[in-house]
């Protein structure tokens, strides 16, 4: 295996860094969703990493890895039907329209 | 899994199989919200009754250390029902006229009361997080229930977006701390954290994870710089969701906070107790100052519940602030569970009212729809201001008990902590202008020309009786305030021998 588990944390937390930026500067409801998305993976990858390169953690990680995919898939089958549901009734996607109760 | 490991998590278990036995019942009958009401509620009930028959036993761990039935769970499980129940009592007067199915919400509602209590018991950095998933997630679809109304979609989308931001920030803070002790279970966790030499300064990955962590936690009780979701997802929410959101989630994050910060992250306690300390302060001030200028009284009573937040960690600063093993490390921590329960009642009955005023579509949760209610709905006015006053912390209700015991306990404290019990106590003051203001209101302007009857349901009636009582009662009626405080002192003792104990 090439790297050592720090190059992979710094990858994964370089990700993560990527996907808050993301979900902190994009307007657009689906984009925010997908750099959640990204940020949940980055912390997979961590996850992941962990377990490759730490024999006594490798049981836990497989396990933890697969609850957090579970986890992020549902979260984005909430995430859409809110999205759907909102889109019906403002006819955009952009969240800095959402501005009806904003006084 | 042993036959003693489902027998001690049974609860939980009831409250899923009734979400579920809800569901099928109205794919049999469906649209009877009549059956699904009242399957809902006898079931609470039985699981309530179910909760305290199983906290008789002894306090044992099960699944292998991963959950833990005792006094703490049970004392936040009957917390949890009965906040539902309230919830589901008060539904139907506002759900029904505008055409929303109970079913779903009860089911819903029951989705997320189950991950509040596994949250409660937990004892593994895993499922904490499955548990605070199963909380939030069923919490975003509340918020959105009313899918053909702006608002409520609204404040949906930026509940789910904050949450589901803050999740993530959350489980890298785990993932880390996971990587770091190399285990999952809390008191490995602890035992590992405990044996880091206190005087070196932490490794930078644990460090980052605490950083992560404590920011996920302080989104999820809505404390202040993090608060940004708060007032929109209130606003918008159908009013009994609000009344939900505000006191169901946020207790389970204190709950959160009491399995996460002061079990497996004590033996660290002088890395987190500084923010918690500066985050109280910070919360209820501007909570406070903010919720002076609304005049939407669902926002208003949103920027208050972000006051109220600060109110609750300010028992928590009093735990971290203390010297360990002192009178004032147990103070805090039954401060912040004595104030859990107040704080439910009262603003669960707050939310209550102006879930009754809206019975009628089209009537909005402005200030001007409190004008004249003395006049209009006596009983109404009368109650709304027992919950404001105890909001507000005037004696001799519920909410100024809570407020002495978390002040009382920073003073304790001493140090740092000190100086919050003096903003708490000043916060107190200034919180009393916007919640008087609605009293003003209600007894001394005259009623709008196109006011109607404000109409109430029997259900309505018995949510609001259990509210008013229990925010009477916790004050002023010393069995039920000593049965409060002892458990609320039970439950702080098992937390304590156990960071103790290491």
């Amino acid at each position: 295996m090439s790297g050592s588990l720090q190059s992979y944390l710094i990858l994964s937390a370089l990700l993560f860094a990527i996907g808050t930026f993301g979900f902190l500067a994009r307007r657009n409801a689906i984009a925010m969703l997908m750099s959640i998305e990204l940020m949940l993976n980055a912390v997979n990858l961590s996850i992941v990493a962990f377990g490759a390169f730490i024999p006594a953690l490798r049981g836990d990680a497989a396990i933890i890895a697969l609850m957090v995919m579970a986890v992020a898939a549902a979260e984005a089958t909430v995430g859409l039907a809110i999205v759907i549901a909102i889109y019906r009734n403002s006819r955009t996607p952009l969240v800095d329209e959402y501005d009806r109760m904003r006084q | 899994m042993t036959e003693t490991d489902l027998v001690a998590i049974s609860p939980l278990i009831f409250v899923i199989a009734l979400a579920m036995l809800i569901i099928v019942a109205d794919i049999i009958w469906p649209d009877r919200d009549d059956i699904s009401t009242g399957l809902t509620v006898a079931g609470l009930l039985v699981g309530a009754g179910l909760t305290v028959l199983v906290a008789q036993s002894e306090a044992r761990e099960i699944f292998a250390g991963a959950y833990v039935v005792d006094p703490l769970t049970s004392f936040l499980d009957v917390l949890f029902l009965a906040i539902a129940l309230v919830t589901v009592l008060v539904a139907p007067d506002y759900l029904r006229p505008r055409g929303l199915p109970m079913a779903e919400f009860t089911a819903t509602l029951l989705f997320a009361i189950s991950g509040a209590m596994l949250i409660s018991g937990s004892r593994d950095l895993l499922v904490l997080f499955l548990g605070l998933e199963l909380l939030v997630l069923p919490g975003y679809m509340l918020a959105g229930y009313a899918k053909r109304d702006g608002y409520s979609t609204e404040g949906a989308i930026k509940y789910f977006l904050l949450g589901s931001f803050s999740s993530a920030i959350f489980l890298f803070g785990l993932a880390l701390t996971w990587g770091f002790t190399g285990t999952t279970r809390i008191r490995e966790v602890a035992a590992s954290l405990a044996q880091l030499d206190t005087a070196s300064a932490l490794a930078p990955a644990l460090l980052m994870g605490l950083a992560l962590l404590t920011t996920g936690v302080a989104f999820k009780i809505a404390a202040v710089p993090f608060h940004y979701w708060t007032p929109d997802a209130y606003q918008g929410s159908p009013t009994p969701v609000t009344g939900y959101l505000s006191v169901g989630p946020k207790v389970a994050a204190f709950a959160l906070i009491l399995r996460l910060f002061v079990e497996a992250l004590a033996p660290i306690k002088a890395d987190w107790t500084p923010v918690v300390i500066v985050l109280a302060a910070i919360t209820m001030t501007l909570g406070n100052l903010v919720a002076l200028t609304q005049d939407n009284v669902k926002r208003m009573l949103a920027y208050s519940s972000i006051a109220h937040t600060g109110y609750i960690m300010v028992g928590l600063a009093a735990y971290a602030g203390a010297p360990v093993g002192s009178e004032a490390e147990r103070a805090g921590l039954e401060g912040l569970l004595f104030y859990s329960v107040a704080y439910a009642f009262m603003n669960l009955g707050a939310f209550a009212i102006v879930s009754a005023l809206q019975h009628r579509r089209g009537v909005t949760s402005q200030i001007e729809t409190f004008a004249g209610l003395g006049r209009r709905a006596p009983w109404a006015a009368i109650l709304m201001t027992l919950f404001l006053l105890s909001l507000t912390g005037i004696p001799p209700t519920a909410g100024f008990f809570a407020k002495a015991y978390v002040v009382l306990a920073a003073v304790q404290a001493g140090g740092w902590v000190s100086v919050l019990a003096v903003i708490a106590v000043l916060n107190a003051a200034a919180a009393a202008f916007y919640y008087l203001r609605v009293v003003v209101f209600m007894f001394m302007r005259d009623p709008p020309e196109t006011a109607r009857p404000v109409l109430t349901g029997t259900m309505m009636r018995a949510g609001l009786a259990i509210t008013a009582v229990m925010t009477i009662f916790i004050g002023l009626v010393p069995p039920v305030t000593s049965g409060v405080i002892e458990f609320a002192r039970v439950a702080a003792e098992v937390l304590l021998v156990r960071t103790a104990g290491g």
